[in-house]
């Protein structure tokens, strides 16, 4: 779906896990340039040079809840860590494919416990850390190739044109995995091609490698970036030893 | 229509800059900070003056906007594009600065002949975009300026392109 949205539809993923159910808000998720002044003496208006891109997710504010694995005092408490995290925003509805997404490595400040009456938890995000896996894109919006769901066979559906770049793109991209569940191995990747039908091909180091899904698992892969990314994209898994996932998988494709 | 004079609302301005392939795109808005170009002020006033006295320096030109976060597909300016489809990808360094028009229509649509404010896109000359954000709420914020050597945006009353 397209249009305009509220954050009821807002989801929050981090290190494979689903916060979403314990959030009450998160950011603001910025994209945003230092700037140097490059005016000259006889220049007729003060100009400008965007620098370096800091990006960041702000603050998620949630409810304090220690339920066990999977509370979010029992995940978030330690505070010093890199959460990979993506934040897809649905259109109105649950974010499905082809839904915009806002991702990357971001280190976690802090971990507040704190009471309005409720108690709830305070967790700042600081910029990218420069533990993750690539500090080469300054993009952090992305699409859902897949919403968070269950799989349990290969993706035999055609590929789809994103609605930002329906065009091949040669300045490479990254995605990023975030596995929910599952029960063995598995190969989650992203394929491309010039058609729908034919988006069929692995797109070269884009895949997470083969992952034990019976535990939460996460990723952010980057690939080059001169590399080109077809016109037609779609994820893709490889069972090992699994025959159910779930997963959620968005790709940045850089533009420029 | 004919071209309207007298006062209006902010009904009636739109918000139009080039997407990242430069062309140029209307997105919602919902605030946007004061347009115009405010000059730097140096005093040059001495010990002995009765009265403070002051020169302009360079002007300076920083426009703010936030509006409705929408993913709609981009569509011919004039006709609203989606805010996010435009913005997702059009902060950082770029080759060609942004054309970038605010138009102000009085008491109807803008048409021809009622006041704008902006640059048209050049080699060299334009807007490039230094914010954009997802400010929560459904909401969006970003940040224009003028793009280094630029000439300056103008007042005019015909369409920056």
């Amino acid at each position: 779906m397209a249009g305009r949205t509220i954050d009821r539809w807002l989801r929050v993923y981090a290190d494979g896990y689903d916060l979403s159910g314990f959030s009450r808000s998160i950011g603001p998720l910025i994209r945003t340039y230092t700037e140097a002044d490059m005016t000259c003496i006889p220049d007729t208006v003060k100009g400008v040079l965007p620098n370096h891109a800091t990006l960041g997710i702000g603050t998620l504010n949630g409810v304090f809840d220690n339920t066990a694995s999977n509370g979010l005092h029992v995940l978030m408490k330690g505070a010093g860590v890199m959460r990979t995290v993506m934040i897809p925003i649905g259109i109105q509805a649950a974010p499905a494919q082809g839904d915009p997404a806002y991702m990357g490595q971001f280190e976690q400040k802090d971990y507040m416990a704190e009471t309005a009456e409720g108690v709830y938890a305070t967790i700042p995000f600081d910029k990218s850390s420069v533990r993750g896996a690539s500090l080469l894109y300054d993009q952090p919006w992305g699409w859902l190739l897949h919403a968070k769901a269950a799989e349990t066979g290969v993706n035999a559906a055609n590929g789809f044109a994103d609605l930002f770049t329906p065009a091949s793109t040669a300045f490479g991209g990254f995605m990023v995995y975030q596995v929910f569940a599952g029960n063995g191995t598995a190969t989650l990747k992203v394929q491309d091609g010039t058609t729908a039908a034919g988006a069929t091909t692995d797109i070269t180091g884009m895949t997470s490698g083969v992952i034990d899904c019976a535990t939460p698992k996460y990723g952010l892969v980057a690939i080059g970036r001169t590399a080109t990314i077809r016109s037609y994209i779609r994820w893709q898994i490889v069972f090992g030893t699994a025959t159910t996932v779930t997963f959620a998988l968005a790709l940045v494709r850089a533009s420029n | 229509m004919t071209v309207n004079t007298g006062r209006t609302v902010d009904r009636w301005i739109s918000f139009n800059v080039d997407d990242n392939g430069n062309v140029l795109r209307t997105i919602p808005i919902n605030s946007i900070n004061g347009i115009g170009l405010p000059y730097d002020e140096v005093d040059l006033t001495a010990f002995m003056d009765a009265i403070k006295g002051v020169l302009p320096a360079h002007p300076s030109c920083v426009i703010t906007i936030g509006g409705p976060f929408d993913t709609t597909a981009v569509a011919a300016v004039g006709s609203l594009s989606g805010s996010h489809s435009v913005l997702y990808n059009l902060p950082g360094p770029r080759s060609v600065p942004l054309a970038l028009d605010v138009r102000i229509g009085i008491n109807h649509a803008w048409e021809s002949g009622e006041p704008t404010f902006g640059i048209t896109g050049a080699a060299t000359a334009g807007f490039i975009c230094l914010d954009y954000q997802y400010a929560g709420g459904g909401l969006y914020a970003a940040k224009f300026g003028v793009f280094a050597g630029s000439t300056a945006p103008e007042w005019n009353t015909t369409a920056h392109a």
